[in-house]
């Protein structure tokens, strides 16, 4: 029996740790839980492995040791039934297809029925109306981003991992997507993952933020978010968000001395 | 990402540089007129305008012999783009082949087209079967090698995608590889289409019966200028038509033209295949294997079908093996004479010129169209033509083979030249740095891995030509001694000279792949990834 991939799964992983050809240590071993439903984000420097581990969990890359568990099973069950998603740092739409021709292939790949007007509407959401039938060559680095995030959300994944999906996107439009996208997965009960190098998006789209130091990333400090949800733009402005994105921070530089020992001896 | 798929984002061709193109053309019509006219009386140029009368007079010959010719080159065009297309597809399911696949593709391609066209006129009898095997012989390596390239050029990330959504290799070719290697494959067309009536027409001059190669040398023996200069201008025609054409039906399908293809750079396929000098040796085992295996299935009359063993017996072990040894190394150092600077000047020629062009860039946009034009015909269609031009002559052969390896080059060295990252000829524009200082820092850099993908490329051409202006006019060199060996029905003889010249050939290519290598380790270090 494989998972049961109605409901939003537990993410697991057991010992992780991922070393490359020539002995470069991406990541090493660790144990952490995200809980089912919610939205953890990872939140590291440049290079520290963040992307690494969101491949591992997907199952694209195979750990050095250790084990990923998603609802209790190895990645690959989640992978056979098509139950999650990635939005990839780069937005790898196909340059032939339309935004809506891209989406429609999420859709095809995980053998679900193809629903035009449901695709319409996620374009919309993404605020790319009337730029369904225009090839990527033609949109900013913003717009494609949006239209990845779009073909991530369109299969409708118990599992969506989002790697730096908003760095290409202007901040009016990310302050926009920050505010819309995490409903659709929230009112969904998806399990999301999220890496990224922004505090304030962390803090703003998050249950848990995980901070990780520089390569090989380890875990600094394991934060819960308890701010009221929906988030609202005011939530940027409460007290207890800014506290949050100071402990980030700090995590975030505490990381950094860590990881540059004679700076910190001095 | 190789310089293959770097050329994939500037769009070429379209409306404005055609017309550029059309004019750069009408300007050469229109010297070629005047020129023929001032050397009126010499017997050696016709004027366009003769041309045409020949052209409009003779309609119903040229047309029947052009038809029969284009026949064949469609069926060769057909069948060895098939055959490409298969081994391709073999190299991605069973990767573990690739190295042999292109291996022996490369010295199969490294034969001497006239040789074998006397050998499989004996296989085949009279009819049309030599000239089709040609056309497919001259196209497949240049539909391959790109198609292997493009079936693999597609960024991780679009594989990581469908992987994502559980899905295997089958997805992977239906949705990524097969749209993903479509330029590249109308490139290597691109270039197949003029080939493959190169290839028919060469099979034509080892004794077909009709068709545009068996007029080419009717007219050559009666010293028919104006039929010379109309057949020549024909097969330019087809071949520019041709060439435009794919182009064309390429911008329809990709919404784009296809790209300036070369040939993958030396880390691709074709580098990993033909560079090293062992896979040479792989290829050359399978080759002898295949070699030794075709003639005993068939049972082919071991008079004209030489075995392996008999060619070794006729070069090491035969009472005359030293005589046809050193016939063979005699008409080989002929060959060598027009050969080697023929080739050197043609390469040479070609970098320099493109490096002149980016120099002086408004020549550049009315010349690239042109050489792009131009690139497309082959040359030794056009070798009666030089042979009627410069004489019989050493210096005919040299230029007709620097020709011959001088547009590609061209082509390739402009668009390599291009390839000059913008942001880093800022920072030299920051610095106040001149013209000749970006050039030597940063674009002959960028020029290098095109530049010896096409002077690799220019081996087995160059060795094409001058084996084809040797076997048609100059009864010189190793060309010659093959045209004889085939009438005097000297089957040993020309066995060996095709295994020789094959062989060498191809060790040339992978020469040339090795000192790419090594200067590429340094310029260009990620085109070796």
């Amino acid at each position: 029996m494989g998972p049961d991939m109605t409901a939003p799964p537990a993410v697991g992983c057991f010992g992780l740790s991922k070393t490359f050809g020539g002995g470069m240590e991406a990541v090493r071993p660790f144990d952490l839980v995200f809980d089912a439903g919610k939205t953890t984000a990872l939140v590291g420097p440049s290079g520290c492995g963040k992307s690494t581990i969101l491949r591992l969990i997907a199952g694209l890359e195979d750990p050095s040791a250790g084990r990923v568990e998603i609802a209790g099973a190895p990645p690959s069950e989640t992978l056979k039934s098509a139950g999650l998603s990635i939005a990839f740092q780069d937005p790898s739409l196909l340059p032939w297809r339309t935004v809506r021709g891209n989406i429609e292939l999420a859709l095809r790949l995980a053998r679900q029925p193809v629903d035009r007007s449901a695709v319409d509407q996620l374009v919309a959401l993404v605020g790319l109306d009337g730029f369904a039938d225009t090839r990527p060559a033609e949109l900013s680095g913003g717009m494609r981003q949006r239209a990845a995030i779009a073909r991530a959300l369109a299969t409708g994944p118990q599992l969506l991992l989002l790697d730096e999906p908003f760095g290409a996107v202007d901040e009016l439009t990310r302050h926009q997507l920050t505010q819309d996208l995490p409903r659709i997965w929230e009112a969904r009960g998806t399990t999301a993952l999220l890496v990224t190098h922004s505090v304030s998006e962390a803090v703003m789209l998050s249950d848990r933020i995980v901070v990780l130091s520089p390569r090989p990333a380890e875990v600094v400090d394991d934060i819960s978010v308890h701010l009221p949800r929906p988030r609202e733009p005011g939530v940027a402005r409460l007290p207890d968000f800014a506290a949050l994105a100071d402990r980030v921070s700090e995590a975030l530089a505490r990381g950094m001395a860590a990881g540059r020992p004679s700076l910190a001896a001095q | 990402m190789t310089t293959l798929a770097a050329s994939l984002s500037p769009r070429q061709g379209g409306m404005p540089s055609s017309a550029v193109a059309l004019v750069g053309i009408l300007a050469l019509v229109g010297l070629w007129e005047l020129a023929a006219r001032a050397l009126s009386g010499a017997y050696v140029l016709a004027a366009p305008s003769e041309v045409a009368v020949y052209l409009v007079e003779n309609r119903a010959l040229m047309g029947r012999n052009l038809a029969i010719t284009l026949g064949n080159a469609a069926v060769g065009f057909a069948i060895g783009n098939l055959a490409a297309i298969l081994l391709a597809m073999v190299a991605l399911i069973w990767p573990r082949s690739e190295r042999v696949i292109t291996s022996l593709a490369l010295l199969v391609f490294c034969l001497p087209l006239v040789a074998t066209g006397p050998i499989l006129r004996v296989f085949f009898g009279p009819g049309a079967g030599p000239q089709i095997a040609l056309a497919a012989l001259a196209v497949y390596y240049t539909t391959l090698i790109p198609l292997l390239v493009g079936l693999r050029a597609a960024p991780a990330a679009w594989f990581d995608l469908v992987r994502s959504y559980g899905r295997g290799e089958a997805a992977t070719l239906v949705h990524v590889r097969t749209m993903a290697s479509l330029p590249y494959l109308f490139a290597g067309l691109q270039i197949a289409a003029p080939a493959a009536f190169l290839g028919a027409m060469v099979g034509e001059f080892t004794g077909a019966e009709a068709g545009m190669g068996v007029l080419t040398i009717r007219a050559m023996r009666a010293l028919d200028v104006e039929m010379t200069w109309a057949l020549a201008t024909i097969a330019t025609a087809v071949a520019i038509v041709a060439y435009s054409a794919i182009g064309l039906l390429a911008r329809r399908i990709l919404l784009d033209a296809p790209p300036v293809i070369l040939t993958a750079s030396a880390g691709g396929a074709a580098g990993r295949a033909g560079g090293g000098v062992s896979g040479v040796v792989v290829a050359i085992a399978i080759a002898l294997a295949v070699w030794w295996t075709g003639l005993v299935l068939f049972d082919l009359n071991a008079f004209f079908a030489k075995r392996p063993g008999d060619v070794l017996d006729a070069l090491l072990f035969a009472p005359d093996a030293d005589a046809t040894r050193a016939t063979l190394a005699a008409a080989l150092a002929e060959t060598s004479v027009f050969l080697l600077p023929g080739y050197l000047a043609g390469i040479v020629a070609g970098a320099a010129l493109a490096i002149l062009f980016t120099l002086l860039p408004t020549v550049a946009s009315v010349a690239m169209p042109a050489a792009l034009a131009l690139r497309s015909v082959p040359i030794v269609t056009t070798a009666p033509l030089v042979v009627l031009v410069l004489g019989r002559g050493a210096t005919g052969t040299i230029v007709l083979v620097a020709i011959m390896v001088f547009f590609p080059t061209l082509v390739a060295c402009l668009h390599g030249l291009r390839q000059a990252p913008g942001q880093i000829l800022d920072v030299f524009d920051s610095y106040g740095a001149g013209a000749v200082s970006r050039l030597l820092q940063v674009r002959i850099p960028a020029m290098l891995p095109a530049f010896f993908a096409a002077a690799r490329m220019g081996v087995p051409a160059s060795v094409l030509a001058v084996t084809v202006v040797e076997w048609l006019a100059t009864g010189n060199g190793i060309g010659s001694l093959m045209a004889m060996s085939a009438s005097l029905s000297d089957y040993d003889m020309l066995w060996s000279a095709v295994v020789i010249v094959s062989v060498l050939s191809a060790l040339g290519y992978a020469a040339v792949g090795h000192v790419e290598r090594r200067v590429l380790k340094i310029y260009a270090p990620e085109q070796l990834a």
